[in-house]
């Protein structure tokens, strides 16, 4: 296939379908805004429970943040194709040029971008009210950004096997949770730097199954986007 | 022979002939087992006789994760080559692994306390097995969370592929996280080198519990297949019972 070609067929659309996920996004920020809040009530509900005790606090920091971005990323994952299979656009892109599993990875990007970004921005701020450290703070964010993009993948394999099921959140929750545990296991270890620097072993690994999750999420997704397109298109 | 057996009648007849000796095979295998393993096999030296829950906690642990590597080549059959009587042998199927892997957490439990002192560690194996019981619980509900009952076969059966691709993932990660947080190993594994008349009555449950979840797996398919052709006469019944100019006109 020509540059123009593969161009016109595959790169064009993704780009639109890119713009389009952005504006709709952006327009819809408010619920980003509220994930974020519940990101931040769920940290802040962990001292309430064990007191302000800054020895309690200071060796569950780490644990906690990783634990309110997967509770509260859970949030927003059934929300990713709702509206898409709702009014038909699925159905478009099933019968455009553009793959759906492109369409699934240009959906999981934007995602990201809305709603994991403003954890991240606001992850230091948490993690000083919970006695870390400034110098720990760049492990943690790029360990949280690997973490996030992965879990990202993960709630878009979620999202597309639950369109039209009963039982919305919790069932994603129930299926995107078990698959989530290397994340957490791997991400929260390399949240710490060791002494070879940021770039641990576990970060090593972190990123190992972010690649698997990169090259199998979008795949997985399609299949069941294809499946749910076509019982919504009935 | 898949091929072959993708006919939902010839599979019932096959299921049919094989049941009876199969059924047979299981009880005379489990009952030489737990013969052998409860009453006719040495105490080990150091657990006395607690060690006798090996004899049931081994093959359910096997099983459960037999069980779900069986329920991740059901869901490639679906998916890939859309077998037809796959969705049914993955609904057959998913409900006996997790009570496997539930058998193998409660004897596991029972097996503890009197080790360890406790019910519960969070060593690797135990933990692993709990993600895997949960693994067993997401394709149970999404194969049975949508209106429509056949429409969760695919997510069910895509899951339960992607499951099977990140269980040894998860495995490996959870064993990572136990050796970085455990100072020491309160568990010895369960022996490379085991006592041939240990060996005996481990081997039998083994046996035994693999036909026992064969007999099982097969009644429950055949039990499926018996809704769905009901169903499909329920419905038949019901469209050519409506009136010449239909319900809806």
């Amino acid at each position: 296939m020509t540059g123009r070609a593969m161009n016109a067929t595959v790169i064009t659309p993704l780009g639109a379908q890119i713009r389009r996920d952005i504006a709709l996004g952006w327009r819809g920020r408010g619920q980003a805004l509220v994930m974020l809040g519940f990101f931040l009530i769920i940290i802040t509900l962990f001292p309430l429970a064990t007191g302000p005790d800054e020895a309690q606090l200071r060796p569950i920091a780490i644990p906690v943040i990783w634990i309110a971005a997967m509770l509260a990323s859970l949030a927003g994952f059934t929300r990713i194709f709702a509206d898409d299979v709702r009014c038909g656009w699925v159905d478009q892109v099933a019968l455009s040029p553009l793959p759906l599993a492109l369409y699934a990875l240009a959906k999981a990007v934007v995602h990201w971008a809305l709603t994991a970004l403003p954890m991240l921005v606001v992850t230091p701020l948490m993690g000083l009210m919970l006695y870390l450290e400034p110098a720990e703070m760049p492990a943690l964010l790029l360990a949280l950004a690997l973490g996030t993009m992965a879990l990202t993948l993960l709630g878009l394999i979620g999202a597309a096997l639950t369109e039209g099921a009963r039982g919305g959140n919790g069932l994603l929750a129930v299926l995107v949770l078990p698959l989530a545990v290397p994340v957490l296991i791997f991400g929260v270890l390399a949240s710490t730097p060791a002494d070879g620097g940021i770039v641990t072993p576990h970060l090593m690994l972190l990123g190992a199954v972010l690649l698997v999750l990169l090259a199998l999420a979008p795949l997985v997704a399609a299949m069941a986007l294809a499946e749910a397109e076509a019982e919504t298109g009935a | 022979m898949f091929d072959y057996l993708a006919n939902p009648t010839r599979f019932m007849r096959l299921a049919d002939r094989l049941l009876r000796p199969l059924t047979l095979l299981a009880t005379g295998l489990l009952a030489a087992g737990l013969y052998y393993g409860l009453l006719a096999s040495p105490p080990d030296y150091q657990q006395g006789e607690t060690v006798r829950i090996m004899y049931v906690h081994v093959p359910a642990a096997w099983l459960a994760s037999l069980g779900y590597v069986a329920l991740g080549l059901c869901g490639l059959f679906y998916v890939v080559w859309r077998h037809p009587l796959a969705d049914v042998a993955l609904r057959a199927m998913a409900p006996v692994g997790a009570m496997f892997a539930f058998l193998t957490l409660v004897t596991g439990a029972f097996w503890g306390k009197p080790m360890w002192g406790a019910w519960w560690v969070w060593d690797a194996r135990l933990t692993s097995m709990l993600i895997l019981f949960f693994f067993y619980l997401g394709v149970i509900a999404l194969a049975n969370g949508f209106d429509q009952p056949e429409r969760g076969s695919r997510p069910a059966a895509l899951l339960a592929l992607v499951g099977m691709i990140n269980v040894p993932i998860v495995k490996l990660s959870v064993d990572w996280w136990n050796t970085l947080h455990q100072p020491a190993s309160l568990i010895r594994s369960g022996g490379v080198s085991i006592d041939p008349a240990m060996l005996t009555p481990l081997l039998l449950m083994l046996a035994g519990t693999h036909c026992y979840f064969a007999v099982i797996v097969i009644l429950r398919m055949k039990s499926i297949l018996a809704e769905r052709r009901i169903m499909t006469m329920q419905l038949r019944r019901a469209a050519t019972a409506m009136p010449p100019d239909g319900g809806t006109g």
